[in-house]
């Protein structure tokens, strides 16, 4: 068995729900993220769109989390999800550092490393991951890569051609898929991010008469 | 930061976290200036053994006690940076040997056990050829010691700027940078110009090349990656490009120029100005080497 997750990004309209799912699911601390949906403008006014991109750990086949960690605090369960035990991690900031997709941080209550787990406790127990449940348009798709009649694997099948993983270059081989995404979407360095222009940025740095 | 640089395509991130802080920040400089200390003492002391073996026998005490100071100096750093601290010890009893922290924290303490050895033949047998047949264990264990943290670099995958094959030259090269700059000023005016001159010579040459590196990577590493081109623009106009220049004159430029200076005009005084400068500016270069590749987004 092979688990994977696929976003339709077609679909997802950027409520944040798999969001506050995961945050209630998995107790995750303020300031601290397993998932989140990144909004990202495109295009210059009035011919603009936004685009939303959830972003979770990746749970790669080649994990530098996995690799890099000195205690085998992360680690492969059977079903291919990359876990963390975080009785044993001694909090070295190793995954942090080797993690391309920024999936990884330090628990600020049990300052440990911490990431997506896609809900290994809930899949143990025959449930889907809280962010699947909880999305209103079945963006998320979450199922068994190795089987073929599995919903991840058809959707694949069926969008041969537009399906991404991000920095595919790295060589990580992630388990973690995108329909309709693109340079902008999946490149972090293919956007601005302009000081003060994020919820979460220090906002007196927004000039006045701004953008919002 | 690279972006869009097409109106059609121009892109900007409107919601998003805030970007994580620097992780391995000073605590890891202090940790990686240390070690380079620590080690390249050792290859210094070494080469003076083997090379003037009538003249250099008194650094023996001495290389040994100061590369156990700047061990646990380094392992002292290594612990409390970590999150969990007291945890320190699942390295050993839960070892990952993928992971060059693992392989680091068995060699050094693999190291620091011959480090011990070499004291206690030296202070308590007081017998060099007991010294001597460890020092030679030690320093073959120093080499990879030194290269550990290049590999724990190179393992880190979202940080594209640091590379193995460079960060190995730069690891060795800072630590026969501070060995000889550390050698000179323990030496004092002991040496005989011979060995002064040899030691200028290491620290010169050293500078040098790790200069040349820095300089390769700073004019042509963009032109491979556009992450390292991202990285690189911190220090090209970025916040961090006056730290990066005042390391890399004091830890690089200064030393070649003083060299010169002291070999042309026998100045032992310009050649441990040119050590300390080397030490310092050592610390800055690393640091700043450390911390950029943090600044850049991940997602």
């Amino acid at each position: 068995m092979q688990l994977g997750f696929l976003v339709d990004l077609h679909l997802c309209m950027g409520c944040k729900g798999c969001e506050i799912a995961c945050k209630v699911e998995n107790e995750v601390p303020l300031s601290t993220w397993r998932l989140r949906v990144k909004y990202v403008d495109v295009g210059t006014f009035p011919e603009t769109k936004r685009t939303f991109t959830p972003l979770r750990c990746n749970h790669c086949a080649n994990a530098p989390c996995e690799r890099i960690c000195p205690v085998s605090a992360l680690h492969y369960l059977e079903n291919g999800i990359v876990n963390i035990d975080k009785e044993r991690c001694i909090g070295c900031a190793g995954c942090v550092m080797a993690c391309p997709y920024g999936a990884i941080y330090i628990d600020p209550q049990t300052q440990t490393a911490d990431k997506c787990t896609y809900c290994a406790h809930r899949v143990a127990s025959a449930m889907m991951p809280s962010c699947v449940v909880a999305c209103p348009v079945q963006a998320n798709i979450f199922g068994d890569l190795d089987d073929p009649t599995s919903d991840i694997s058809k959707y694949i099948q069926q969008h041969q051609g537009n399906v991404q993983v991000r920095k595919p270059e790295k060589g990580t081989d992630p388990h973690h898929f995108y329909v309709g995404g693109g340079n902008v979407t999946l490149n972090p360095l293919a956007s601005f991010r302009g000081e003060g222009h994020n919820l979460f940025n220090n906002l007196k740095h927004i000039p006045l008469g701004g953008h919002h | 930061m690279v972006h869009e640089t097409l109106a059609a395509t121009n892109a900007i991130v409107v919601l998003d976290v805030a970007l994580p802080s620097v992780f391995w920040g000073w605590i890891i400089t202090m940790n990686m200036w240390a070690k380079s200390i620590g080690t390249g003492i050792i290859f210094i002391a070494f080469f003076l053994l083997k090379k003037y073996p009538e003249q250099t026998g008194f650094v023996r005490f001495p290389a040994v006690v100061i590369s156990i100071v700047f061990i646990h100096l380094f392992l002292f750093f290594t612990v409390i940076d970590l999150h969990q601290m007291f945890r320190f010890w699942h390295i050993f009893f839960y070892p990952h040997l993928t992971s060059a922290i693992t392989i680091g924290a068995w060699m050094a303490t693999g190291f620091v056990g011959l480090l011990f050895a070499m004291a206690y033949a030296i202070y308590l047998k007081k017998d060099e050829a007991m010294y001597d047949k460890y020092l030679g264990w030690t320093t073959l264990l120093a080499i990879p010691v030194t290269l550990y943290t290049a590999g724990l670099m190179a393992e880190s995958t979202a940080r594209e700027l640091w590379q193995m094959p460079t960060e190995s030259a730069q690891m060795i090269l800072a630590a026969l940078l501070a060995g000889s700059a550390t050698m000179i000023l323990l030496g004092g005016n002991k040496f005989s110009d011979a060995i002064k001159k040899d030691l200028a010579l290491v620290l010169g040459l050293s500078a040098a090349a790790a200069f040349i590196l820095y300089m390769s990577e700073y004019i042509f590493g963009g032109m491979k990656a556009e992450e390292v081109a991202a990285t690189l623009a911190f220090i090209k106009g970025g916040e961090y490009t006056a730290m990066f220049w005042i390391g890399q004159v004091m830890a690089f430029l200064a030393p070649m120029a003083l060299v010169c200076l002291s070999l042309k005009n026998k100045s032992y005084y310009l050649l441990k100005i040119a050590a300390v400068s080397a030490l310092v500016g050592l610390w800055v270069s690393k640091h700043v080497w450390l911390v950029i590749p943090q600044l850049l987004n991940m997602s």
